[in-house]
């Protein structure tokens, strides 16, 4: 299953790009999600942001609805 | 039924001149059942960090799911203020210090309603709409990111 996954701000510079796509098996929640990225990019560790999943932030224990578009949101800052 | 208003383009292009500002103004006066207009401006600080002095922010967003957050601070607001109407209007891309980043302008009867909705908004922009930005720092291309506190 694929999944297409949009960086913000800081995020974006650490991944070295906005987007990519990945693969994953069917079974992942936001939390493994997050461990997952984590993994492939240890510089995120040290950064707070949160996971929103088709436009909705959603908590760690909640499964990932596939087909999904999910973003890395780091602090806000509008205003 | 709700009520529902219709969603309203909200990011523009670098700075929110004066001039924006006030012809935003004058295409009100026609709609004389409004007694009070609130209005709010930010703008961007010249702070000092470590690196030197902030020269502006260069903003961006999720774009999609920040205009679905505004449409939902507009829904909200109406629903929580007699509020006759509402705009909203924020920068993508950088906005130099001294110029204005943020422009919520909201009308009603009433000053109450005015005074509340306006705080309303900008506090419910401030914490949930996937904006983010850089503050440049001097000369050289130095930057940190700002976060909302």
């Amino acid at each position: 299953m694929s999944i297409h996954i949009m960086y913000f701000g800081m995020l974006a510079e650490i991944a070295g790009q906005a987007e990519e796509t990945m693969v994953a098996d069917g079974n992942l929640t936001v939390g493994s999600f997050r461990n997952l990225i984590l993994e492939k990019y240890p510089a995120m560790r040290e950064r707070k942001f949160k996971v929103a999943v088709n436009q909705r932030i959603l908590e760690d224990f909640v499964p990932i609805d596939m087909p999904a578009e999910i973003a890395l949101l780091p602090p806000f800052a509008g205003g | 039924m709700e009520k529902t208003h219709k969603s309203k383009k909200v990011f523009v292009e670098g700075p929110i001149s004066p001039d924006f500002i006030s012809k935003s103004i004058a295409s009100h006066q026609s709609k004389t059942g409004i007694g009070a207009h609130a209005i709010f401006l930010g703008q961007i600080r010249a702070d000092q960090k470590e690196a030197g002095v902030v020269t502006g922010i260069e903003y961006t967003a999720y774009e999609e799911m920040a205009n679905q957050a505004f449409q939902d601070i507009r829904e909200a607001a109406f629903a929580k203020f007699e509020l006759t109407c509402m705009h909203i209007y924020h920068s993508l891309g950088v906005v130099p210090t001294g110029e204005i980043s943020l422009f919520v302008f909201v009308s009603s009867p009433h000053r109450r309603a005015a005074f509340e909705a306006s705080e309303f908004v900008v506090e419910e922009i401030k914490a949930n709409v996937p904006i983010f930005g850089k503050e440049l720092i001097g000369e050289k291309g130095e930057y940190v990111w700002k976060e909302n506190s």
